[in-house]
């Protein structure tokens, strides 16, 4: 199962799909879109503490987080 | 006077220890969700550091610079010199309403995977805060 983490408000919230499921997919690509279009910024874990910024929806990706854009303090 | 002075540290104590266990065991909070993505995220090293002081190092992406993310929503990014010691403070948040360790990780995976981005909106300060630097010093368990 792929993962899909938002940040918000209740710490965070998951969506988990199936990557083979055409349908969960085409979900997930929406959410990741709607997400982006937003302003949130989203991330993929590649392994133990690293990850990497992504621009693009990866189907493949297990766990890809979403937190929102960055402002100065 | 004594006895009453015993009685506040021992009421104090009572209260610390209460918190902790709630920091423990509440585990649906929005505190402790953030938390524990935080930890899910970070490297052995850097979760090692956040449990035992509350703070964890990052490498900046483009110009290798060490930073210090310290427990907190706002101006808890402590720039290190060569000598580990902090040179300069910035300033830079997720917007919305977050929980700390949310900050914290968005904080981290800023500074490690596009660091000219987040320095770019951040603020600066002076890295020492009069006040300041004590309490991001102590361990994390003490300020809880």
């Amino acid at each position: 199962m792929a993962m899909q983490i938002v940040m918000d408000t209740t710490g965070d919230t998951r969506h988990h799909f199936d990557p083979n499921d055409a349908e969960a997919v085409a979900k997930a690509e929406r959410r990741f879109r709607k997400l982006t279009g937003a302003g949130f910024i989203a991330a993929e874990r590649t392994s133990a503490g690293q990850s990497r910024r992504v621009t693009s929806f990866n189907p493949s990706a297990e766990e890809t987080l979403f937190f929102p854009r960055l402002v100065g303090g | 006077m004594k006895r009453l002075l015993r009685g506040v540290e021992k009421l104090s104590r009572l209260l610390a220890l209460h918190r902790l266990y709630r920091l423990v065991h509440d585990k649906d909070t929005p505190e402790a969700r953030g938390r524990n993505l935080l930890r899910e995220w970070l490297s052995a090293e850097q979760r090692r550091q956040f449990d035992a002081f509350g703070y964890f190092d990052v490498i900046g992406s483009i110009s290798g610079k060490q930073y210090r993310i310290h427990f907190g929503m706002s101006a808890n990014v402590q720039e290190l010199g060569n000598d580990g010691r902090p040179r300069m403070g910035w300033c830079f948040v997720p917007s919305g309403d977050l929980v700390p360790a949310d900050v914290m990780l968005a904080q981290k995976i800023a500074l490690e995977t596009s660091e000219a981005e987040a320095l770019v909106v951040a603020k600066r300060f002076p890295a020492a805060i009069p006040g300041m630097r004590g309490h991001l010093d102590r361990p994390f368990w003490s300020r809880v």
